[in-house]
């Protein structure tokens, strides 16, 4: 597998600022880095800044100090038009209920990233169609998405995440509305890209899903205090670092 | 990038059908309401000036003067103007014909029906001069009025009312107990422009209606005159000469105010030119009303759509959608709305107003101020309606609208 590095977070702190003066600090200088064709898992309890951190990995969010490299780009110093554009080519996301349009077809939904791009409206069918083949559902693409079930809505939101060949598709929570046969389904559908070079990084507070990554960050109180392979995970290795 | 746009619009308000179509019937009902008015307006407008137009632009209406006393006006005064001096005018320079009503309401009598007409004596000119027709029959003449013939000219109404179906040219009908010879009759020219009804007349030698029917102290005088110019350019110059040979008549020193008033028809035209155009934005600004209260349906449901559409717009955002894209969704949407809605308002604005034209005997200009002002309103409302809902769209952050359940 290459070695480059997709995500470079260096001393990441995230601290909002409440009315009345308070502040809450969330993340508390993480640092770490994503090799290209890594999957991993970012664990942690709830109010943990596990979301807080993937919002900052997804660029959906800054980081109050420190650094975010996402494939070069310096993320903290991009204004928001800029990173709109860095979400629409990089960036494939995969969420927790799916988000996808009820009223449109499936192929208008997974194509709906390459609209951004200014891609024409023949092509960005034909490419929904060829995505919808790689997670197999070969046939849906005119239907809407309310005549499938959970678990193949989830599948049409994965094709949506590939569709613009992204460097790294980030899943918040991608199986916390299946059932765990579909989100088993839904798992090695992740493997299955994640063998075919793409990185995954995924969070989730399940361990069951945790255990399809290979390698584990978890967050707890904001530090950073387990990174290493999934396999190799013990509560007692868990150190702030 | 438009053209994607305008289709994510299109396709994101054709998902919502009926509340799409409920909003449009806003819009459509406010332009319809605006076009139909102006329209209105417009026919009613061009109807009174027709109406002047067809008396003749150039001329000079003389009736009595005005009463003013302590600077409060109090109506008219009493008739000034005699046939004498009609017939006086008709000798001025540049004076191509006078005319002259003596009016009259008296029971018209024909075997056992009887009805009220107005009674109008007058010269034969006046055909010319108010735009009349004979239907069948002949007008009298100058030598009739002279002879103060006992003939009678009668308007359609009086031909339905007292003859019905029989042929009335050659009968005799009784005014005040007094037989008169039907001559002729008039061809109909409908309601007047109070709606009051023209062909209930009779026109007879000016002479007749002093001698045999009015019962007037003052049976010299005309109602009102009129004097025709030979055209409209030399009008004022009449209208000088006019007053001062009446003045000369009526034996009035300097200083002394005329007994009578000289008005222009072209002055007259322009007033309710004015009236009429005053009365035009009077009737758009009222129905205007309903285009705004369409437009804050728009907005209404426009803002009610982004709050629908949180989660959908944090996912177009953390798929891509830049902030301005968004924005200019939203905007198209409610453009669009706004757009289809005018156009089918128009549509129906113009065919209903030519179908009251059609039922009310007014032509109806369909009007090319419609087609602008409907479109122009159109763009307006739809981006003055859609821009805070679009604003709101577009700030909202990714993070929050995603959670947004």
């Amino acid at each position: 597998m290459a070695e480059k590095i997709v995500i470079d977070v260096q001393h990441v702190c995230k601290t909002y600022f409440m009315e009345g003066g308070t502040s809450q600090s969330v993340l508390k200088d993480i640092n770490f880095q994503i090799k290209s064709g890594e999957f991993v898992a970012i664990m942690g309890p709830s109010g943990s800044g596990k979301s807080t951190l993937m919002n900052i990995l997804g660029c959906l969010d800054k980081p109050t100090s420190g650094k975010y490299i996402l494939e070069g780009y310096d993320i903290a110093s991009k204004d928001d038009k800029e990173l709109a554009v860095i979400r629409g080519k990089t960036i494939g996301f995969v969420f927790q209920n799916f988000n996808l349009m009820m009223k449109r077809t499936i192929a208008d939904n997974v194509s709906l990233p390459l609209i951004y791009q200014k891609v024409g409206e023949t092509e960005r069918y034909n490419r929904a169609v060829e995505m919808l083949k790689k997670v197999n559902l070969i046939g849906y693409q005119d239907r809407p998405p309310s005549q499938i079930s959970g678990g193949m809505q989830q599948r049409v939101a994965i094709a949506r995440a590939l569709i613009n060949n992204p460097a790294i598709i980030f899943a918040d929570e991608p199986t916390g509305n299946l059932d765990s046969k579909t989100s088993d389904e839904i798992m090695e559908l992740f493997t299955f890209l994640n063998k075919q070079g793409i990185t995954i990084v995924l969070v989730t507070h399940e361990d069951d899903v945790a255990d399809y990554a290979t390698r584990m960050i978890k967050i707890s109180d904001g530090h950073k205090v387990y990174d290493g392979l999934r396999k190799e995970y013990s509560k007692e290795k868990e150190i702030k670092c | 990038m438009l053209t994607a746009i305008i289709k994510e619009a299109w396709i994101s308000i054709a998902s919502y059908k009926l509340r799409t179509f409920l909003t449009m019937l806003g819009i459509m009902i406010g332009v319809a309401a605006v076009v139909m008015m102006v329209s209105a307006g417009q026919a009613v407008q061009n109807r009174i000036t027709d109406t002047f137009a067809s008396m003749g632009s150039n001329l000079i209406l003389i009736g009595p003067a005005e009463l003013v006393t302590g600077g409060v006006r109090g109506g008219r005064g009493l008739p000034s103007v005699t046939v004498a001096d009609v017939a006086a005018l008709k000798t001025l320079k540049d004076v191509e014909t006078t005319s002259y009503l003596m009016n009259a309401a008296v029971q018209a009598v024909y075997g056992s029906r009887n009805y009220g007409v107005s009674v109008k004596g007058t010269n034969p000119d006046y055909l010319a001069v108010n735009n009349w027709e004979i239907e069948d029959g002949i007008m009298f003449t100058e030598k009739d009025v002279r002879a103060a013939k006992p003939y009678a000219v009668i308007g359609q109404t009086v031909v339905d009312e007292l003859f019905g179906l029989q042929n009335p040219i050659g009968k005799t009908i009784r005014l005040k107990g007094k037989p008169f010879k039907v001559i002729g009759t008039l061809r109909e020219k409908g309601d007047g422009l109070m709606g009051d009804d023209q062909d209930n007349i009779i026109l007879m030698p000016s002479t007749t209606v002093r001698q045999r029917i009015a019962g007037s102290p003052r049976p010299q005088y005309t109602g009102i005159a009129f004097v025709k110019a030979t055209s409209e350019d030399k009008m004022e110059l009449v209208a000088k000469r006019v007053e001062y040979m009446l003045r000369t008549r009526h034996r009035l020193k300097d200083g002394v105010k005329n007994d009578f008033t000289v008005r222009l028809m072209t002055e007259m035209v322009e007033k309710v030119r004015s009236v009429g155009f005053v009365l035009s934005a009077l009737l758009a600004a009222i129905a205007s009303i309903s285009l705004i209260v369409g437009s804050i349906g728009i907005m209404n449901m426009m803002l009610v759509s982004v709050t629908e559409r949180t989660r959908e717009i944090g996912t177009r955002k953390a798929l891509g959608a830049p902030n301005s894209w968004i924005m200019m969704q939203f905007l198209a949407e409610s453009v669009l709305i706004s757009f289809i809605g005018s156009f089918v308002g128009m549509v129906f604005g113009i065919a209903f107003s030519q179908l009251g034209g059609h039922l009310f005997g007014y032509e109806v200009p369909i009007s090319i101020w419609s087609v602008i002002v409907s479109v122009t309103v159109a763009v307006v409302v739809g981006i003055v309606s859609g821009l805070m809902p679009a604003l709101k769209a577009m700030r909202l952050n990714p993070i929050d609208a995603l959670r947004y359940q």
